[in-house]
C-alpha cells in the first residue's frame, strides 16, 4: 500500500474539482470531473463554468449565484444542470469560493462540484408533486374562501366586491370588476374597477359580450393578440398599462348574469386548471346572486300588491304607524287620502276581470303620476286606495286629492270604453295643533269614514276631515 | 387600481439608504433579479463626493418589508415603478439620474414614462425589454428555458438540495454560516423569488422603449448571456436619441465584476 500523491488526490478525487480566473476562464480542471462530463481537458481550458450550464440553470447562475459568490465569497450547495459533451444533462450541486489576493481583490474561483443524479431525479418528481398539490390544494382554498365570502354577502354589491377580492387574490389581478347585466341588456359596473372604460362593454364584439355568448371564460394574453381579435380594446389597454385581461361569465343554469373582468400588467397565460376555477367563481357567485335576487324578491312580494306593484296593507300598516309617530315627534301634519272607486263593479261584471285588472294597473299608474314623489300609495284591496302623505296640511292633501279624483274619472281607452269610473275620496289630516292623540289605525279610520261621506253625498267628490 | 402605501412606511418598506453629498443631481441606484441593493456596494461611493447617493431594496427583496409585498401589485413591474417613484416623491428629489440594473433597467423605463419630471437621465445597466425571443426578436431565451430557470430555483429555494448537501458532501465545520451571510445580502423568500422571476423574465417591454423622453444610457456588457449584445442594440434603437456604449466586460453583473468601469462610464456620461 503506497501513499497517494496529491496530485492523484487531486485528479481522482470523489467529486469534480476547477479552478477558474475571476474573468471566467477555467485554468485548471480534475479528471474526475472530465471523467463525468466527457469533455477533455482542452475542450475545457480558457471556457467559463458557466457555459457548460443548461439554459435555466445560467440564468440562475448569473442572476443569483455569482452575486453571492461576489459578495459573500463563498456559496455553498447550489443545484446546477451541466450540459455534457453529448448534450446530456448532469445535476450537480455546487460549492465555489472566491480566493483572493493579499490586497483582498478576488484572484481566482475554486469550484467543488457533486454528482447528484439520483437525488435530483428525486427530487424533482417531489417538486413537479409538490407543485401540483399546492396548486391544487390553493385552487380548493380558493373555492372554499369564496364560497364563504359570497355566502356571507347580503347584497349584490357586497357579493361584488367578495368578487373582486377574490380575483385579486386568486390570480394576482391588478384590477378586477364585476358588471352586471341590466334589465335592458346592457353591463353595468357594481364593485371593483374597470380601468379600460365603460364605452367597451356595450360593444358586440368585446370580450365581455363574447364570454356572455358562449358561457366560457374569455382570454386576452397580450395586448398583440388584442390587436388582432378586439382592436379597440388593444388601443385602450396600452394606454391603461395593461398587458392582459381574463372575461369569465356569471352563469346560473343557461342564464348569464353578467361578467367578471380580471386585469393584469403584464402578458398572462392560463392553464385549463385556472381558467376552471374562474368558471367556478363565476357559477358559485351567480349561484349566491340568484338566492339573493330571490330573497329580495320575496322580500317585495310579502309587502306589495302583487297586481299594481303598490304598497300592501301589511306594508301600509307599518308605514302609517312609523309616519304617524314621526309626525308627533317633529311636530309636523300628516294627511291619508282614502279612495274607492266608483263605477267598477259593472266593469268587472261586464267586461270580466281581465279588463278590470287593466283597469286597476291602469288607475295605479295614475296614482303614483299625480302624487308628490315622497307619497306612499298602497292598495288595500279591492278597489280601494291610500294614499299617505308626509309633511302634508288640509290645503296640500286637498290639492292631491282633487288631483286624483280628476286623473281617476279620464276614460280608460282600449280597456273599458264607454264605462266612467269616479272616486269617492276622503281625507283625515292631523296636524301639531290637534287636540287629539292619533294612531295610524285612528288614521286609516277616519279617513275611511270621510271617504264614505263622499259615497253617500254623492260620489266623484273629496272630503276633507281635520282630526 | 392600486393603493398608494403611506409615503411615512417607503422608507421602511424599501430598506431606503440615503447617503453621499447634500447637493447636486441625486443617483439612484436599483438592484435587478436574485440579490439586493448590495450589487451596487462597490459603485455607489464612486459618486458620494459630488452627488446624493440613494440605494433601496425592491419590496421582497434584501431588507424590505415582506410583509408590504401584495402579489397582485407586484404581478408586473408597474407596481415596482409606482414604488420608486412614491421614494422620490418622498425624499423630495428631482433632477434624477436613475441607475437601474437588469429588471431595474425596465422598471426605470417605466417610471420615467409615467412621471419623466423627476428624471435628468436614465442608466440602463444590462437591459433587456424582453428575454424570450418572438417573430422578429430575439431575446435569447425560449419560454421552456425561462421554465428551466424556474426549476432551478425552485431546485435551491425549496431546501431539500440544500437540506441533503451537507449529508452528500461531507458536513462542514460551520454549516449554518454560508446561510446566515446569504440572508444578510441576497436574503429572499421562495415564493417571492419565484414570483419575481416570472414577473422579470416574462415581462414584455417592448413597446414602452419609443415613449422614453429621459437622456439614455444604455451600458452594456460584451459578453453577456442573460442580456446578449443584440438585445442592448435594440434598446439603444429603440429608445429615442439614447446612448449606447458596450463595455469589454463578461457576464450580466458589471457592477460587481468591474465597478470601476460602470462607474467611468457613468460620470463620463454624466460630464
Amino acid at each position: 500500500m503506497t501513499a497517494e500523491s496529491a496530485e492523484e488526490l487531486y485528479e481522482h478525487a470523489p467529486c469534480g474539482y476547477l479552478s477558474a480566473e475571476i474573468s471566467g476562464g477555467i485554468v485548471r480542471v480534475n479528471q474526475t470531473f472530465l471523467d463525468w462530463t466527457g469533455y477533455t481537458r482542452e475542450q475545457l481550458l480558457g471556457r467559463s463554468f458557466d457555459s457548460l450550464l443548461s439554459v435555466g440553470s445560467r440564468l440562475f447562475f448569473e442572476t443569483r449565484f455569482l452575486p453571492i459568490l461576489r459578495l459573500e465569497g463563498e456559496i455553498r450547495e447550489a443545484a446546477l444542470s451541466v450540459r455534457r459533451a453529448d448534450d446530456t444533462v448532469l445535476p450537480v450541486l455546487v460549492n465555489s469560493i472566491l480566493v483572493r489576493d493579499d490586497a483582498g481583490s478576488p484572484v481566482s474561483v475554486r469550484t467543488a462540484v457533486f454528482d447528484s443524479t439520483k437525488r435530483q431525479d428525486y427530487e424533482r418528481d417531489l417538486l413537479l408533486a409538490r407543485r401540483a398539490s399546492e396548486q391544487s390544494e390553493a385552487r380548493v382554498r380558493v373555492l372554499q374562501e369564496a364560497s364563504g365570502r359570497f355566502g356571507s354577502s347580503t347584497s349584490e354589491e357586497a357579493l361584488a366586491e367578495a368578487l373582486v377580492s377574490t380575483m385579486h387574490d386568486a390570480f394576482d389581478a391588478r384590477a378586477a370588476a364585476v358588471l352586471l347585466l341590466e334589465g335592458n341588456g346592457d353591463l353595468r359596473l357594481r364593485a371593483g374597477v374597470h380601468p379600460i372604460g365603460m364605452s367597451l362593454p356595450r360593444s358586440d364584439s368585446g370580450p365581455e359580450t363574447e364570454a356572455l355568448r358562449s358561457g366560457m371564460p374569455v382570454v386576452v394574453t397580450s395586448v398583440d393578440e388584442a390587436e388582432r381579435k378586439y382592436p379597440a380594446l388593444a388601443r385602450a389597454m396600452l394606454d391603461a398599462h395593461l398587458e392582459a385581461l381574463t372575461v369569465a361569465p356569471l352563469i346560473q343554469g343557461t342564464t348569464p348574469l353578467g361578467v367578471v373582468v380580471a386585469f393584469f400588467g403584464r402578458q398572462r397565460t392560463f392553464d385549463s386548471g385556472a381558467l376552471d376555477l374562474q368558471s367556478a367563481l363565476g357559477r358559485q357567485a351567480a349561484q349566491v346572486l340568484q338566492w339573493l335576487r330571490l330573497q329580495d324578491q320575496l322580500r317585495h312580494d310579502a309587502f306589495h300588491d302583487s297586481l299594481t306593484g303598490l304598497a300592501n296593507r301589511n306594508l301600509l300598516r307599518t308605514r302609517l304607524g312609523d309616519v304617524v309617530l314621526g309626525a308627533r315627534q317633529r311636530k309636523t301634519s300628516v294627511a291619508l287620502v282614502f279612495v274607492d272607486l266608483d263605477g267598477f263593479k259593472p266593469i268587472n261584471d261586464t267586461l270580466g276581470h281581465a279588463a278590470g285588472d287593466q283597469v286597476l294597473a291602469e288607475i295605479s299608474e295614475r296614482l303614483r303620476e299625480v302624487v308628490r314623489r315622497e307619497d306612499t300609495v298602497g292598495r288595500l284591496g279591492g278597489d280601494e286606495f291610500v294614499v299617505l302623505c308626509e309633511d302634508a296640511d288640509e290645503a296640500t292633501a286637498l290639492l292631491i286629492a282633487e288631483r286624483i279624483r280628476e286623473s281617476i274619472r279620464q276614460p280608460f281607452p282600449g280597456v273599458a270604453d264607454g264605462f266612467l269610473v269616479t272616486a269617492s275620496i276622503g281625507v283625515a289630516v292631523h296636524s301639531p295643533e290637534s287636540s287629539r292623540s292619533m294612531t295610524g289605525e285612528g288614521l286609516l279610520h277616519e279617513a275611511d269614514e270621510a271617504m264614505y261621506r263622499s259615497k253617500t253625498e254623492g260620489k266623484d267628490r273629496v272630503t276633507v276631515v281635520a282630526v | 387600481m392600486t393603493a398608494t402605501a403611506p409615503t411615512a412606511d417607503v422608507r421602511r418598506r424599501n430598506n431606503v439608504h440615503v447617503l453621499g453629498a447634500a447637493s447636486g443631481s441625486p443617483l439612484v441606484f436599483a438592484h435587478g433579479f436574485g440579490c439586493s441593493q448590495e450589487m451596487w456596494r462597490h459603485v455607489a461611493p464612486a459618486f458620494e463626493a459630488d452627488h446624493p447617493v440613494v440605494l433601496f431594496d425592491h419590496v421582497g427583496a434584501g431588507n424590505s418589508d415582506l410583509s408590504a409585498y401584495q402579489r397582485s401589485r407586484y404581478d408586473s413591474l408597474h407596481g415596482y415603478a409606482e414604488d420608486l417613484l412614491q421614494i422620490l416623491e418622498q425624499l423630495d428629489l428631482h433632477d434624477v439620474v436613475y441607475v437601474g440594473h437588469s429588471v431595474s433597467a425596465m422598471i426605470g423605463v417605466l417610471a420615467a414614462n409615467m412621471d419623466p419630471s423627476r428624471f435628468r437621465a436614465l442608466i440602463l445597466v444590462c437591459p433587456s425589454p424582453r428575454y424570450i425571443d418572438d417573430d422578429g426578436y430575439s431575446g435569447g431565451f425560449t419560454l421552456p428555458d425561462i421554465e428551466s430557470m424556474l426549476d432551478a430555483l425552485d431546485a435551491n429555494y425549496l431546501g431539500w438540495s440544500a437540506g441533503m448537501a451537507p449529508v452528500i458532501m461531507g458536513v462542514p465545520q460551520r454549516p449554518e454560516l454560508g446561510a446566515e451571510l446569504t440572508e444578510s445580502f441576497c436574503r429572499t423568500e421562495p415564493a417571492i423569488a419565484r414570483h419575481f422571476a416570472r414577473v422579470t423574465f416574462l415581462s414584455d417591454n417592448r413597446r414602452d422603449l419609443a415613449a422614453v423622453s429621459v437622456p439614455t444610457l444604455v451600458l452594456q456588457s460584451a459578453d453577456d448571456a442573460i442580456a446578449p449584445r443584440q438585445v442592448g442594440q435594440y434598446v439603444h434603437e429603440h429608445i429615442p436619441g439614447s446612448t449606447l456604449r458596450v463595455m469589454p466586460t463578461t457576464g450580466h453583473c458589471p457592477n460587481l465584476s468591474d465597478p470601476e468601469l460602470v462607474s467611468a462610464e457613468i460620470l463620463a456620461y454624466l460630464a
